[in-house]
């Protein structure tokens, strides 16, 4: 359980950066943040594992203060994957990368290796586990980096914009993991633009604009808000739009709906004249 | 890194500014042969004595005196281990000299980086017959540094969420531990300086064989004083040096 109390940020106590953020993700929760650039999402997730501390507010991890840990403590419980994957490798070989984020959280040799192996090829990257990470395309190293951390499976798992650089597939592989770890109990975070992998994979949402959490609540009616859609900047799922438009002719079929089985669902009652 | 500061251009408005950068580098050459000249205490202190007012005419005392805080451990440490270990015959007064020099010489220079925008250096440079390419360079490693400075903090940040603990273990782990920051950002750097030249390229980068310039700097009478004055003060000293006897200028102990 992560528990954010009244936190406020700014960086070098001038660029305010998060103001008056308060928030509770229970275990085993999908939750995805999203919201405009600069609304302060990416200050968020580091807050959770200590990189960036608050300045006011506190922050909990099971009922602990965050502050009684280091990084390195945190990085046990909370996996963080940072946007920019060129950050953090630094191997020659794509195995050698995913073993070492295992090896620093004191994964046995054995251990290490199945998981690996595990992680490479759910994310369809075994053929790739000779390669210099260097010489990989930036979807490729994007997925190293993930692989890195989804491997070590962190009871908390944060994704800053995972899905950048990925294709369709790419992005389908990476949803059923984030499934098959949730189904395990893990927590997982993820911070993103993309609406339509939103929707799909995330129960909650949590909407920020300028340091402030804007809406937090179930995804379909998060996102079927206008203010919030307009606040955050984003653009209206079609499946609202058409929705809406449906609605307008056929009252009985809900405006807010983001989900293709249910309108779809719907759409067909109606017809039926159920 | 706080004594940095002093390196680091200031938007400001003084006379200092104002000058030419050429005259600037001319006079920050001067100072600092000057300074190299002596190795005496009372020539050093007048040399301070005159860069001291032209700092404050260059507004920034204040940043200067903050640097100078920054820099007292060095500076310290410079003074009492050669008082120790120096086989002059007057070791206290041969370090408070070397200690004086040293800040002579980063006063000379901090002059000049923090009255010249790295946009009028280059333009100096080119106006000095430096190749438009090379001054270019030059201006862009100064601007990427504080770039850099932030991707390092950035690649830490990475590191350490994947539990890498910079700033445990022994000395030698430390060491290890660099390893995951300073690859990271070697390589970072490299692909960043394959991504600008491209865009660069793209963008037309020495398409045509003579440029033209929207600011070209040029002396004015102001400038030509500075070179003057400049000038005057280095063929006195190289003078006095040479052929006057100096008396023994060192404190009596």
């Amino acid at each position: 359980m992560i528990i954010l109390e009244n936190v406020h940020f700014a960086y070098d106590g001038i660029y305010t950066a998060l103001q008056g953020v308060s928030l509770q993700i229970g275990d085993g929760e999908r939750v995805a943040i999203m919201g405009t650039n600069g609304a302060g999402k990416t200050t968020l997730v580091k807050q959770l594992n200590g990189l960036l501390r608050p300045h006011r507010g506190r922050v909990f991890l099971d009922g602990v203060d965050t502050k009684r840990y280091s990084v390195a403590e945190l990085a046990r419980e909370i996996g963080l994957v940072m946007q920019n994957p060129d950050h953090q490798l630094f191997l020659d070989s794509v195995e050698k990368e995913i073993l070492f984020g295992l090896k620093q959280l004191g994964f046995s040799s054995e251990d290490a290796r199945v998981r690996c192996e595990k992680t490479l090829s759910n994310l369809g990257l075994e053929h790739l586990s000779e390669r210099s990470p260097f010489t990989l395309s930036g979807g490729e190293r994007k997925r190293v980096a993930l692989a890195s951390v989804l491997a070590t499976e962190p009871r908390v798992l944060v994704l800053d914009e995972p899905t950048i650089g990925q294709d369709a597939k790419q992005k389908e592989n990476l949803a059923q993991m984030l499934q098959d770890l949730n189904e395990k109990g893990r927590t997982v975070i993820v911070v993103t633009h993309d609406i339509e992998f939103v929707i799909e994979n995330f129960p909650r949402t949590i909407a920020m604009a300028n340091g402030t959490i804007v809406a937090d609540g179930p995804t379909n009616s998060v996102l079927s808000n206008d203010d919030v859609i307009v606040r955050c900047s984003l653009t209206a799922p079609q499946l609202t739009i058409a929705a809406r438009s449906i609605h307008s002719v056929f009252p009985e079929v809900p405006e807010r709906l983001t989900l293709l089985s249910n309108l779809e669902g719907e759409i067909v009652r109606v017809l039926r004249g159920v | 890194m706080s004594f940095l500061e002093v390196f680091q251009y200031t938007r400001q408005d003084s006379i200092i500014h104002r000058l030419d950068p050429r005259a600037k580098l001319f006079m920050a050459i001067v100072s600092a042969i000057v300074s190299l000249i002596f190795l005496e205490i009372l020539p050093l202190v007048i040399i301070l004595v005159i860069l001291i007012p032209l700092l404050v005419a260059a507004k920034s005392l204040k940043r200067w005196l903050r640097s100078m805080k920054g820099l007292s451990i060095l500076l310290a440490f410079i003074l009492v281990f050669n008082t120790l270990l120096s086989p002059a015959p007057n070791p206290l007064n041969h370090s408070i000299a070397l200690t004086l020099r040293l800040i002579a010489l980063m006063t000379s220079f901090s002059l000049f980086f923090l009255t010249v925008h790295p946009d009028e250096l280059s333009q100096a440079l080119i106006q000095m017959r430096v190749r438009f390419e090379f001054a270019f360079a030059m201006s862009m490693a100064m601007r990427y540094v504080p770039t850099l400075a932030q991707e390092a903090y950035a690649i830490m940040d990475a590191q350490k969420a994947r539990g890498v603990e910079l700033d445990k273990g022994n000395p030698l782990k430390r060491i290890r531990n660099i390893v995951p920051i300073i690859v990271p950002l070697i390589i970072v750097s490299i692909r960043r300086a394959l991504s600008i030249a491209e865009s660069m390229e793209s963008r037309g980068f020495g398409a045509s064989p003579h440029r033209t310039y929207l600011n070209r700097l040029s002396f004015k009478k102001r400038d030509w004083a500075v070179v003057f004055i400049s000038l005057l003060i280095l063929l006195m000293t190289i003078y006095i040096r040479l052929f006057i006897p100096l008396q023994v200028w060192s404190l009596p102990f």
